[in-house]
């Protein structure tokens, strides 16, 4: 395969899966412009290592776990990071839906998420994303029965949220 | 309102994703030419970098101590230099090692521990190296640069008890800079640089690396409810 063919694969794949993307940054970053930069370390990281997929697991697999991995290490470090300003055309990730235009539910969703911490912020969004137990114990490096377990309290934890609310 | 539900409601966004997002393909394309951009490579670069600076210092100290050999006050201050930039080479190789093997194609427990480990021992690297280092590299620094450069005997122009007496300060510096960075840094609020170092100096960072890989062992261990 010539160098072209490689990137035209991956921009390819990469367009598929652009939502993995999306998600991966909105569900770290809180600001347009730190979501923009996560999107293009993502990218980046993405690219550097395509050469190393081989198509023993799902690109969607592959892409969530450089994806989560990079975005895990982006949101300890943002506190000490450069903050970049991207113009309209600067910005390789544009959305005409932003999450704060979101309905209800989901915003609601996107505020639990933000109260977890880094590791749970992955298993959550790769729940809701319907992967398999399997799948996510393999993303993430953990048993199957952890991955149960972890949702179960997830689980618990939402529905106090909203008892919580509602009361 | 049960997750299951908000999962559903998820999914139908999800379906939405599709026609509302969009990628910028000549920015996609430009991403490979920034091969040096990530933090972790540039780490890993700066760490070789420091490592093969420090080489130089070796093979002068090296030079110095066969030289005089048999005069343990020249001898013993460049041995305490070359102990501490020996030390400084092998964590900066160390760090290299770990940042180079970091590959985030693999389980992100895995790597996230990596990572954490890796701050840690940079952390650690740099308390030390600053604490120690206002010790070597000052009076045992002058005495060996003294000989080394111009043969000017240290003991001689300067008073044995000058020499006692700023090694002795050296020493007391460090205790005395770990409890001024607790008792002062936080309240450092208007020099973010200076509050940094003195965090640094404190060990809160290393504090806080640790707790990371604690509840990295948490999420990784299996627990039932």
């Amino acid at each position: 395969m010539t160098a072209s063919d490689l990137q035209k694969t991956f921009q390819d794949r990469v367009e598929q899966h652009k939502k993995i993307l999306y998600k991966v940054c909105n569900v770290y970053c809180a600001d347009r412009d730190s979501r923009e930069d996560l999107a293009q370390e993502i990218m980046f990281q993405l690219w550097r290592s395509f050469w190393k997929f081989d198509g023993r697991c799902q690109f969607s697999t592959w892409m969530y776990r450089i994806a989560l991995n990079v975005a895990i290490s982006f949101f300890r470090s943002e506190r000490t990071r450069t903050r970049h300003v991207f113009s309209d055309e600067e910005r390789l990730l544009q959305a005409v839906v932003e999450p704060d235009r979101q309905p209800e539910e989901i915003q609601l969703l996107y505020e639990f998420i933000a109260e977890l911490d880094p590791l749970s912020r992955a298993l959550i969004l790769l729940y809701l994303d319907g992967n398999q137990y399997q799948e996510i114990a393999e993303i993430l490096g953990i048993s199957e029965t952890n991955v149960a377990t972890k949702i179960s309290r997830l689980k618990s934890r939402m529905k106090q949220k909203v008892g919580t609310k509602k009361g | 309102m049960e997750l299951d539900i908000l999962k559903e409601k998820w999914a139908e966004q999800d379906r939405k994703l599709d026609t509302c997002i969009r990628l910028n393909q000549r920015l996609l394309v430009a991403v490979e030419t920034h091969r040096w951009r990530t933090p972790l490579r540039l780490f890993a670069l700066f760490s070789g970098m420091g490592a093969f600076m420090g080489l130089i210092p070796l093979m002068l100290l090296g030079q110095f101590i066969y030289a005089h050999w048999t005069e343990p006050r020249f001898a013993l201050p460049a041995v305490a230099l070359d102990v501490w930039v020996i030390a400084y080479v092998a964590a900066s190789i160390r760090q290299m090692a770990m940042a180079l093997q970091i590959d985030y194609n693999k389980p992100i427990v895995l790597i996230q521990k990596q990572i954490e480990n890796l701050r840690a021992l940079r952390l650690r690297v740099l308390r030390w190296a600053l604490l120690t280092g206002q010790l070597v590299w000052w009076i045992p620094f002058l005495v060996v640069m003294l000989k080394g450069l111009w043969n000017v005997d240290a003991y001689k122009i300067l008073s044995l008890r000058f020499l006692i007496v700023n090694l002795a300060l050296g020493l007391a510096l460090i205790p005395a800079a770990v409890w001024v960075s607790r008792k002062f840094g936080d309240r450092m609020d208007r020099s973010p640089a200076v509050q940094r170092l003195m965090r640094e100096l404190a060990g809160y960072n290393i504090t806080a690396a640790s707790d990371r890989l604690a509840s990295i062992a948490e999420f990784q261990q299996e627990t039932n409810d």
